[in-house]
């Protein structure tokens, strides 16, 4: 198979399959309640995308040369970003996919569920390979609106209604913005191709401000600090394998278009990768702050999300600033490491969630109480929780120590001094992680079981299949790290391309 | 004296925009809300168009705001259907009532 048509199913397979999942499942629900026909068209629609997408994948990895299609107004670009991105929105999507079945088993609406979660894959690979501005917008909303629904999924819980109209208020003052940043741009140099804009984009003061309006847009997804006060609300109230979409993807998606945003602006001023430097120190530090004092265990896990956030901008920004690949590299073996260990941890917390209250039939949060003693009942979930915060505090031999341990070296290799203390504290920030993920640890194996868990239900078999690969995938990259080195070397050359030339 | 065309489109962008954030900012309401975005997506088009115009490509402006109006009829939708169960879930949909979540 040609391997640009084959990027083309890719991307579009997802998005066209979405309505039919829909359909279908519908049909199949309405004539007989039982029958979830839905998941596993989804399921397989996931499989038929990964198929394509190895095809494409290995043709640019081997041959290195980027891929470029054009179909109308639609342009796409496969370069080493893109590939990174899709690759890790596939894998999780599918173990999403298989783990939700049970979880939204008994919810009205199980084929929204599916075919948006679908759609939203779909939009997240045509996203990172977007090769024009107004592209880049329109799979950033279509993405967006996908995640709007699948927030405010539990529609009758007052909590869930909340976290979806703050999401949806911020996220959409956020893409106005981006708007107004395309038109700017567009009125300066005259065109939307991002290469063009590269060229003709000068030093002015309304080209700074474009690049501004475009962090502060793209900054709302990727929950850079001041705008990040949707993100608690709406992963804790998603569903739990939206949860682990929202924090493994979709805000790592809000960073590659502002990524690719600014590089087409880097002639404008030297200074961006220098502000994500800022943004990185000031995540890193809210994020750690805000998790100690939570007692819900959904939203300790968001806040989570936002040091971590600004581990990968410390990857990345340093590998921007100064050119240095290896540490680029490591921004984005982080988003690889962080995808698979907050995905689990989201997983994990969503199989106790499903069996000690979902499966009961109450939507109250999973808090920190009741963890307590969940090993002996749920030695499974406890184990895969255990090493997936582990994994996020940064402990040997787990995935997320490699990653760490790459963007802080890298860091040191560029000499530069501001970077090299931003390194120090970041590590002393990743020790402040411990204060909150060692006592989870604590709570699951040395605690006394509570109540709740002793009448707790059991975990279904397909909820512990996405568990058990990801807890292996973690720990074999945390042993043999160069494993993921075919997809963020080149994710890290293209960085540089964007930010260098 | 006399005003020209873009002058006057740019006036009104930053009187749209203006008035959108004033308005978000200040009701709370939340169907007044999503007017209010609704406001602040028209001024972006409006700029859009007259980028186009600015650059001698009218049609790219014009195509560009068409797909804008598409997607931010799907937002609205949304934006209502949530509100609607707001309604019916909360009983209000007055936004100083949807507080339940804290930091």
């Amino acid at each position: 198979m040609n391997p640009n048509d084959a990027f083309i199913l890719a991307v579009g397979l997802p998005v066209i399959a979405s309505p039919v999942i829909y359909l279908i499942g519908r049909i199949a629900t309405r004539k007989n309640p039982k029958v979830d026909l839905a998941r596993w068209l989804a399921l397989l629609t996931l499989l038929a995308d990964g198929y394509f997408l190895f095809i494409a994948g290995m043709e640019f990895i081997q041959s290195r040369h980027e891929l470029l299609i054009a179909i109308g107004a639609i342009s796409l670009r496969l370069d080493g970003i893109a590939l990174l991105l899709a690759a890790v929105v596939l894998a999780l999507g599918t173990l999403v996919t298989l783990f939700s079945g049970p979880a939204v088993a008994r919810d009205n609406g199980r084929e929204t569920y599916f075919a948006l979660l679908t759609a939203m894959i779909g939009t997240i690979i045509g996203l990172g390979a977007a090769d024009d501005l107004f592209n880049l917008w329109v799979w950033f909303e279509a993405m967006a609106l996908c995640s709007y629904v699948l927030v405010a999924f539990y529609r009758n819980e007052a909590a869930a209604l909340e976290a979806g109209v703050k999401y949806l208020v911020q996220s959409a003052l956020g893409t106005v913005l981006v708007l107004l940043a395309i038109g700017l741009v567009f009125a300066n140099t005259g065109s939307l191709d991002l290469d063009e804009i590269r060229l003709a984009a000068q030093p002015s003061g309304l080209m700074l401000a474009a690049g501004a309006l475009f962090i502060i847009g793209f900054g709302v997804k990727a929950a850079l600090v001041p705008l990040h006060t949707w993100l608690p609300d709406a992963h804790s109230q998603a569903p739990s394998g939206i949860s682990a979409m929202l924090s493994g993807v979709v805000i790592e998606a809000g960073l590659v278009a502002i990524l690719r945003a600014l590089g087409a602006l880097h002639l404008v001023t030297v200074s961006w990768g220098a502000l994500l430097l800022g943004f990185s120190a000031v995540n890193m530090l809210v994020g750690n702050l805000m998790a100690l004092r939570q007692t819900q265990v959904k939203r300790l896990l968001a806040y989570s999300s936002l040091s971590h956030m600004g581990y990968i901008l410390l990857g990345v920004g340093a590998g921007a600033v100064m050119g240095s690949e290896y540490s680029a590299a490591g921004g984005f073996f982080h988003i690889l490491t962080h995808a698979m260990m907050k995905g689990l941890a989201f997983l994990a917390a969503g199989a106790l969630l499903y069996s000690l209250h979902q499966a009961v039939g109450n939507h109250d949060p999973l808090v920190l109480d009741d963890l307590n003693g969940a090993s002996r009942k749920y030695p499974l979930a406890a184990f895969a929780f255990s090493v997936a915060v582990l994994g996020l505090g940064g402990l040997p031999p787990l995935a997320g120590f490699m990653s760490k341990w790459q963007i802080f070296v890298g860091g040191f290799q560029t000499g530069n001094a501001w970077i090299m203390a931003l390194v120090v504290f970041a590590a002393l920030n990743s020790v402040l992680s411990l204060g909150y993920y060692a006592p989870l640890v604590n709570r699951l194996y040395r605690r006394q079981p509570a109540g709740i868990v002793e009448q707790g239900r059991p975990i279904p078999v397909l909820m512990s299949v996405p568990m058990v690969v990801l807890s292996l995938g973690v720990v074999v990259l945390g042993v043999w790290p160069s494993l993921a080195d075919w997809l963020t070397g080149p994710a890290a050359q293209s960085l540089l391309m964007l930010f260098g030339g | 004296m006399t005003i020209s065309i873009p002058t006057t489109v740019i006036i009104m962008v930053l009187g749209l925009i203006g008035i959108g954030i004033y308005a978000l900012l200040t009701t709370r309401h939340l169907i007044k809300v999503i007017v209010a975005l609704q406001l602040l997506v028209k001024g972006a088009m409006l700029a859009l168009v007259l980028a186009g115009r600015l650059t001698g490509q009218e049609e790219l402006g014009q195509s560009l705001a068409i797909t804008v109006i598409i997607a931010d009829t799907i937002v609205a939708v949304i934006g209502m259907a949530l509100a609607v169960q707001v309604r019916r879930v909360i009983g209000t949909l007055d936004l100083r009532s949807l507080t339940s979540l804290r930091r």
